[in-house]
């Protein structure tokens, strides 16, 4: 499969790897990032948010879905590299809002809530700065949200 | 997926476990200890209230300088939260007695303070006045009230209702005023009057004056005044008013008792109304038998 096409929205195949795929909707500047596994080793979801950097850079990409819907384990060494590496470089290359879907699981919302805490004791909440973080129910929720050109 | 991936996922499953237990026993810790300090409060608060609560009962008048006037007296006073804005006057001086209902705005500790602070002017200037004449004491508090607290303000902010008596024991008249105050008299015959009343509040901005109107008590028997707390509650199957018919209905009923029982019947009546709906308004009453 090169794409997915979401409520009539057409996404480009960019990036594949066997724990995640990564599209792309040029005309939305929207990216999306879907885990396709119940887990994400930490080198893979690297590999992902570091394709995720180049294609910033190459494109102007303002939105990015983070869709978690597959996932059934929360990996804190993962969560503390997406916060306190990734997005403090990629934050004044154009992204402005980064959307992120979990699965509907209350002790998993539960355990990302407790992995957060502990960032932000550790990297203070200014952490949050730059990239404003929102949380979804469906891709089909921020296609309603995102300006359509 | 190859067996590295099943460990590593086993230990970042252990990981998230222990992690977000150990979340949750902070949370419930911190909780515990926020659960605690909220309820120091709330007894610091409590406590306070309490005194506050002594404190406005003792300016409650004692019954029995009614009872030297008339032939019985009763009175009830029930505030929403501990204090509030329901209270009893009665004074008395060499030419007979005034007495009467005040129901202050509002509720809880703003209204005491008003309804402490009117009681107190209420003291003061009723020794001024003559007794056949009430209005005069209405008329007083409500520029008193004007003055003191709304002078600043584009809405008043500290009104009153009720209805002051004045009779006096010389030529064995009575006569009142009423400022929304609600009341009956109730005739030997069983038959009901109700008091006519202005439509004007204490300390309002209205440049209405206050009115005595004289209450010819040859055939009367009983006379109720209340507060419209006593007829706002809510209760019943429905959750309706407790309704000024309802009163009516009640004082018909048992319109023989003499003050003290009607006074127990309109409690018990009024509670079993009420059963556990939380308390509409602060409430009270005063019957006097002739």
């Amino acid at each position: 499969m090169t794409s997915m096409n979401i409520s009539e929205v057409e996404f480009k195949l960019v990036y594949q790897n066997p724990y995640a795929s990564l599209y792309l909707n040029e005309a939305l500047k929207l990216a999306v990032c879907n885990a396709e596994q119940e887990y994400i080793p930490i080198g893979h979801f690297k590999s992902v948010f570091l394709q995720m950097s180049a294609l910033i850079e190459q494109n102007p990409i303002h939105y990015l879905i983070f869709d978690k819907r597959n996932l059934r384990t929360f990996h804190q060494p993962s969560m503390e590299w997406y916060f306190a590496v990734w997005k403090p470089e990629i934050k004044n290359k154009g992204l402005t809002h980064h959307f992120k879907i979990l699965p509907n699981i209350p002790w998993f919302a539960k355990s990302v809530e407790a992995g957060k805490h502990e960032i932000f004791q550790k990297y203070g909440t200014d952490i949050l700065e730059g990239i404003q973080i929102t949380y979804v129910s469906s891709i089909e929720e921020v296609l309603e949200l995102i300006p359509k050109k | 997926m190859d067996i590295e991936f099943y460990k590593e996922q086993l230990e970042a499953k252990e990981d998230m476990l222990a992690r977000t237990t150990r979340f949750l026993l902070e949370t419930q810790k911190d909780l515990e200890q926020k659960n605690q300090e909220v309820s120091e409060l709330y007894k610091n608060v409590l406590d306070s209230i309490q005194v506050a609560q002594r404190i406005q009962d003792a300016l409650l008048p004692n019954i029995d300088i009614l009872k030297s006037y008339f032939k019985d007296a009763a009175y009830y006073v029930k505030q929403q939260s501990g204090v509030g804005g329901d209270s009893v006057f009665v004074k008395n001086n060499n030419e007979g007695v005034v007495f009467g209902i005040l129901d202050s705005t509002g509720h809880g500790v703003p209204a005491a303070m008003l309804n402490i602070s009117c009681t107190l002017l209420l003291r003061e200037l009723s020794s001024s006045i003559e007794i056949n004449n009430p209005k005069a004491l209405f008329n007083l508090l409500d520029y008193q009230l004007e003055k003191t607290f709304n002078k600043d303000e584009e809405h008043s902010v500290a009104e009153a209702e009720g209805i002051i008596l004045g009779y006096s024991s010389h030529d064995n008249t009575l006569s009142y005023c009423s400022a929304k105050g609600r009341g009956f008299l109730i005739l030997n015959s069983g038959e009901l009057i109700e008091l006519e009343k202005d439509q004007k509040s204490i300390g309002d901005a209205s440049e209405i004056m206050f009115q005595n109107i004289p209450l010819c008590i040859d055939e009367a028997k009983t006379l109720l005044i209340y507060s419209d707390g006593l007829t706002d509650q809510f209760g019943g199957k429905n959750d309706k008013r407790f309704s000024k018919n309802r009163l009516k209905n009640l004082i018909e009923k048992n319109y023989e008792a003499d003050a003290q029982t009607l006074a127990k019947i309109l409690q018990f009546e009024h509670n079993a109304w009420r059963n556990t709906t939380q308390q509409t308004d602060d409430i009270s009453f005063l019957i006097i038998d002739f």
